[in-house]
Parts: C-alpha cells; structure tokens; sequence
C-alpha cells in the first residue's frame, strides 16, 4: 500500500507526466500493431504468389516433358514414313534436318568441356554493394572470354544460349533467354577442356571478379551435356525475315 | 522515500527511452522489409506471366503437334504433306543457324572513333547486347553474322569477330522493330549517349531493307567437331 502510494504521488508535475505517459503508450501500441498488421499482409501475398509460381513452373516442366516426348514420336514417324516410301529424297532430308538441328542449337549435345559457376560475395568489402553482385555485363563478358576459347556450345542455368539469347538484369535476377534465374550462375561450355579452362582461368574478366570476393568456381568435364534451345514458339524467332535466295 | 521515487521515475523515463528506440528501430527496419517484400510480390507476378505467357506457348506447340501427328496417321494425308513439312523445318533450322542470307524491316548502325579513344571489344559487345535484349531476329557487324560462337576480339587498334579482322566504321546491322530498337540505344544515359561521350560517331538509319548476310559455312564459325548430339 505504501509503496503504490509512493508512485502515484509524484506531486505537482503528476499531470503533466501522466498525459505524457498515456500518449506515448497509446502511440506505441498504434505503431506496433500498424507494423505487424503490414507484415503480415504483404508476407501472405509473397507466398501466395510464390505458390502461384510454384504451380506455373512444375504446368511447365510437365508440359516441357510432353513435348518433348511428342517430338520423339515424331520424328520416329517421319522416319517410318520415309522407311516405308523408300524414298532416297526423303531419307536425305531427314539427315539433313537433323544435321541442322544440331549446328543451330536445336539439338541436346555432349562433349567434353568445362563448368564454371559464379556467385555474389558472401562478404562484401567497403565499396558499394552494386560492386559485390553479377551483372549483366559480367555474364556477357564470361559469355565472350568462352567463345573466344572456342566453345562449341553453350549453357546458362539449362538454358542455351545462342547468338542473340538476350541476358538481361532484372533486380537481383538475369533473364536469359525467355526465364529469369537468380544466382548461382552455372555456366556449361562444351569445346577443347583444357584450352577453355586456362583461357578463363587466366582472363581478366574472372580477375576482376575474383578481386570483388565474386565466388568463381571452374572445373573441367570430360563429358558434359548441354540442352538445346527450347523453342516456345518457332515463329517467332523468325518473325520479319525473309530468305533471300543466293 | 524521496530517492525512492526518484530511481523509480529514472528507471520508468529509462525502460521508455529504450522501448521507444527499439521500436523506432523495428519500424525502420520493418518499412525496409515491406519495400523489399513489395519488390518481390512485383518480381514474382512478372515471373508468373512470363511462366504463363511461356506455358501457353507450348500448349499450343503441343496441340499442333497432336493435330499433325493425327495428321500422319490418317492415310490420306500422304507422304507429301509430310515431305513439306520436313522441308520447311529445315528451312526453319538453317535461319536459326544463320545458313540462309535474310532481309527484313530493321536498322543499320554506324560506328566510328572521331577522337583518341579507340572503340574497343567491350564498347561493340555492350552495343550488340542492347541489340539482343531488344527482340533482334538477325543480327551482322561488318557482314559477320553474329552466332552462337561468335566472339568480338581486340586486336591492335581493331577488332576481330568470327576470326575476321573489321576495320572501321563498324556497320552494325539488325533485323527486327526498328523503333524499339533506336528507342533502347537512344534511352536516356544509354549507350549513344555515351558513346557520343567518348567522341564516337554513331549514326542509326531505319531501313525497311537491311540484308543480313549467311555466315560463312566452311566451319571456322559454325564448329561442331567437337561435340556429340543427343538424339531424342
């Protein structure tokens, strides 16, 4: 009893302390509950659309593999069609067609090569972070150190890259093609092992990398495997053009 | 009872003064998270219409296909249907490889160092990149077809693409929307920009004529002999 007294007279500044008090605890409790009300609206709808994602990815995979395997049938029932003709012409243009899909990308390939995988720095150092992650332009120059040493194919993350596959920075991700992929960046290089090897091992572009604590990583394969470019849409890595006839 | 009340009035102001920091804190930072979190849910609804606008595409490519391959298997539909389509597949084939020469609606860009500075292997390959992000279906710098293996090296005072030395201006030329091509060179702190910086001329011309021309197909740019294809 004493004591409660005690804290409740504090004499003439009791106003004055007491309104203090009774704004700063109602100010307190608007603020908190605003903080978590936000929260947790906007964590819900980052799972849910991660969800929603989740769902478009594996809708596409399984379409993908559907494709894939109709591809199969296909080309087994051209080459029966051709079998059963007996027609020398059309045996010849399915070799051809398949020598084609080969030299354009179009086809899985396997050879021996190298692998080399990129991730942002675990500690970044004084300057600014910008400095610390993979761009755009580190994947273009990595892209050209390769091609430079003679790779015959290559890949980023599965996606195959081509003569105009577009690498673009988006945030924190690269669109590669038609899909966007986050780090790490696994960059698979069919050619010549050892000379691929050396020439990025020893380029300046996976020095510079190196020296902003970029994690590089680079191993040689004896048989590495490559995808071929997924086509969406034929058409429309056409559109526009014209065969000129030579 | 005096000194009492004292250190009880210190350690409330005390307990406060911290509380209140705290949640200053928390507030800050928690307004950072949600920033963060609205650039995820903006990123990932961009995923989801990428990853829809990509899976409509195969579920029509796979409906095509079902209906060709009912197609090869009705009898009427003979063998010659199947021979066209084979040849327009290689066709097909042979654009995406660069084996055929092709025209179409694009732009010609122009490059050439007025001043000291010489334009090097990074300044062409930041060009064709802005190129490629901009949907461009065919692309050739000096006449070189620009393929899955075609590297932009320094050499000297020059450069070299598909082993081939360039001497300048470098005519970049480009299959594909004119407009949005330029527009994307033009932006605003974009690469003509810079470029002018560096005292190079630059000199983009719409045509609705530009002809690319085939790469050269004695294995120097288009090599294979060094892998294996996988058939399906």
């Amino acid at each position: 009893m004493n004591k409660k007294r005690s804290f409740i007279h504090f004499g003439r500044n009791q106003n004055i302390l007491f309104i203090v008090l009774m704004f700063l605890g109602v100010f307190l409790v608007m603020q908190f509950r605003a903080v978590t009300e936000k929260t947790n609206e906007d964590g819900t709808s980052a799972r849910e659309m991660a969800s929603k994602l989740d769902v478009e990815r594996s809708e596409g995979k399984k379409l993908l593999q559907t494709l894939t395997a109709m591809e199969g049938i296909y080309a087994e029932k051209l080459r029966n069609i051709g079998e059963k003709q007996g027609d020398q012409a059309f045996s010849d243009l399915l070799e051809e067609r398949d020598r084609v899909f080969f030299r354009s990308g179009l086809t899985d390939v396997k050879g021996e090569g190298v692998i080399l995988t990129m991730n942002d720095a675990v500690n970044p150092g004084e300057m600014a972070i910008e400095e610390y992650i993979i761009h755009d332009s580190d994947v273009t120059t990595i892209l050209n150190e390769l091609r430079l040493a003679g790779a015959q194919a290559i890949s980023i993350n599965g996606e195959r890259v081509l003569g105009l596959t577009k690498t673009v920075c988006a945030g924190p991700t690269i669109l590669i093609n038609r899909s966007r992929y986050a780090v790490p960046y696994e960059f698979k290089a069919v050619g010549d092992a050892q000379k691929l090897f050396q020439a990025l091992d020893n380029s300046e572009a996976v020095g510079i990398l190196r020296l902003y604590n970029i994690r590089v990583e680079m191993k040689m394969a004896t048989e590495i495997t490559i995808n071929r470019f997924q086509t969406y849409d034929i058409q429309e890595l056409m559109t526009g053009l014209e065969v000129v006839a030579k | 009872m005096k000194t009492g009340k004292l250190l009880a009035l210190t350690l409330i102001c005390f307990v406060i003064g911290v509380v209140v920091t705290w949640q200053y804190g928390s507030v800050k930072s928690n307004q950072q998270i949600a920033s963060f979190e609205k650039k995820r849910v903006s990123e990932l609804v961009e995923d989801i219409l990428l990853e829809r606008s990509n899976n409509e595409k195969l579920q029509s490519r796979v409906d095509e296909l079902q209906k060709e391959l009912a197609a090869f298997d009705s009898e009427e539909s003979g063998s010659k249907d199947a021979l066209d389509k084979l040849k327009a597949s290689v066709l097909q084939a042979r654009m995406i490889a660069g084996l055929e020469t092709v025209k179409g609606n694009g732009l010609t860009v122009e490059l050439d160092a007025l001043g000291d500075r010489i334009i090097e292997d990074r300044h062409m390959l930041e060009l064709i990149n802005e190129l490629r992000a901009s949907d461009v279906q065919a692309m050739s710098v000096n006449d070189e077809r620009i393929l899955a293996t075609s590297e932009i090296r320094k050499a000297g005072r020059y450069l070299m693409v598909n082993g081939r030395q360039l001497v300048t201006p470098y005519i970049v030329k480009a299959i594909g929307d004119p407009g949005k091509m330029e527009n994307s060179l033009r932006l605003l702190g974009g690469i003509v920009e810079k470029f002018e910086l560096y005292e190079f001329q630059v000199t983009i011309t719409p045509s609705d004529n530009i002809i690319i021309p085939a790469v050269r197909d004695d294995g120097t740019v288009l090599r294979t002999d060094l892998m294996t294809p996988i058939m399906p």
